[in-house]
């Protein structure tokens, strides 16, 4: 059908459906109320939908270049230097974040009893299922962590249900590499806080974890969350993470 | 004073990885290289200039915070800070931070006073982007809703009501529009 044709494909054509259409209404900003909030969490718990997402946005990028040019006031910069020099004290977070672990790394190195205490972490294989389960019936909302995997549009989903202590760990998309594995970690808020292992990620599932009550309690505080690339089997020293490859912070959703 | 894009593209780069390394004072040149074409894209989303420049504060600010997540093996950085812009801003429109203006504001055709330099990176790395040509294939008015709920960031009840047309009529000129770009940009991927 010719592009004149108004009965030509876009008045009858499909339309687009399901997660690409979600995906695509998302990166537009033109998703609203619940239906925004529900796909907020799944950017944070699917790193397929992620990708999408991240796909349509780097798809439209270049229609910006058609907006046309301002200036703003120069007062705004001063304002942005004023503001920004009130953080002055506070490095960016990956840099607190690098600092802080290596720092943990440099006190568990040189520490002759590494018996931190083993979390017993319980891995329950829950397949597919996470977003089948109707949302926990309670008034405490879930916290979520997006952690974007460098050079990939993939990310882990870490999810933690304040009411239940369960940790839900989305890694579809991860694939190994047969040498390494990831793992994560929690890093209690607060300084000088021991980082503490949460467990190594299974490539291309879905798990959820059950948080001793010390780590539950972390979690809830917006605690931040890495993940490190270890050998095979995670960290052979439980308490030190190997080189970290992404962070994110727990947030409420 | 027109810097050959590529000089300009790769000063922004670096700057973005300074600081996302930490280094502040590299915000102030990734300021002075982007500040007009972001608060353009601020402007056009908030209609007034008062809430553009609030949300142009917020979107350097924010970007301290941010900057390690630009990657500059999958977008221009001028594109990436242009789309990071135009979400705060969107963002701040829908949280119900902001108001919209009611009127469109003339100053958003302001020339800039400054720095051309975000121009000139944006010529050759986007103009000739494929989804500028996708989207002229599309007819009317599937191609006005498109770009109208891009680059001005009106929800589907908004543009229905610019249209007078019902919510769902809007709804479907978009998503058929939708499928046809992606089917368009699957083509020339």
């Amino acid at each position: 059908m010719s592009a004149d044709d108004h009965n030509g494909p876009e008045m009858t054509g499909p339309e687009l459906e399901g997660d690409e259409r979600l995906a695509a209404e998302y990166a537009m900003g033109l998703l609203e109320g619940e239906e925004l909030l529900a796909t907020r969490g799944r950017m944070a718990n699917e790193p397929a939908f992620a990708g999408l997402v991240a796909r349509w946005e780097q798809q439209l990028m270049p229609l910006l270049d058609d907006v046309a040019d301002a200036a703003p006031s120069p007062e705004v910069w001063e304002r942005i230097a004023s503001e920004f020099e009130q953080t002055a004290g506070e490095d960016s977070p990956v840099v607190i974040l690098q600092r802080r672990v290596t720092l943990w790394q440099r006190i568990a190195a040189g520490s002759a009893v590494a018996a931190v205490a083993a979390l017993a972490l319980l891995f329950v294989p829950i397949a597919n299922t996470v977003d089948d389960r109707p949302a926990p019936a309670s008034d405490a909302p879930p916290l979520v962590a997006s952690i974007p995997i460098a050079d990939t549009p993939l990310r882990i989903g870490v999810t933690f249900l304040p009411d239940r202590d369960d940790m839900l760990v989305a890694a579809d998309g991860l694939t190994t590499d047969g040498v390494h594995d990831h793992e994560l970690w929690l890093v209690p808020p607060g300084e000088g806080a021991q980082v503490q292992s949460l467990g190594v990620v299974a490539p291309g599932t879905q798990k959820r974890v059950h948080l001793d009550a010390g780590l539950a309690q972390s979690m809830r505080d917006g605690a931040q969350i890495l993940l490190s690339r270890e050998p095979l089997g995670g960290a052979p020293d439980k308490s030190a993470p190997g080189p970290v490859v992404a962070e994110g912070t727990l947030q409420k959703t | 004073m027109q810097e050959s894009s590529p000089d300009a593209r790769n000063r922004l780069i670096a700057a973005m990885e300074r600081l996302a390394g930490g280094d502040r004072a590299a915000l102030e040149v990734v300021y002075r290289l982007t500040n007009v074409k972001l608060f353009g894209i601020c402007l056009r989303i908030l209609h007034d200039r008062k809430e553009a420049e609030d949300a142009l504060q917020d979107v350097y600010i924010t970007l301290w915070r941010n900057a390690a997540r630009y990657d500059a093996k999958r977008a221009s950085p001028i594109a990436w800070l242009a789309t990071f812009a135009r979400n705060r801003a969107v963002d701040r429109l829908r949280t119900g931070k902001v108001r919209r203006g009611a009127v469109p504001v003339e100053a958003a055709k302001e020339l800039p006073d400054g720095d051309p330099a975000a121009d000139a990176m944006l010529i050759d790395a986007e103009r000739t982007a494929r989804v500028h040509t996708c989207l002229d294939h599309l007819d009317e008015p599937q191609r006005s809703a498109i770009r109208t709920a891009f680059l001005d960031g009106y929800t589907y009840a908004e543009l229905a009501e610019r249209s007078d047309v019902p919510l769902g009529t809007m709804k479907s000129w978009i998503r058929r529009g939708l499928a046809r770009l992606r089917e368009c940009m699957e083509r020339g991927e």
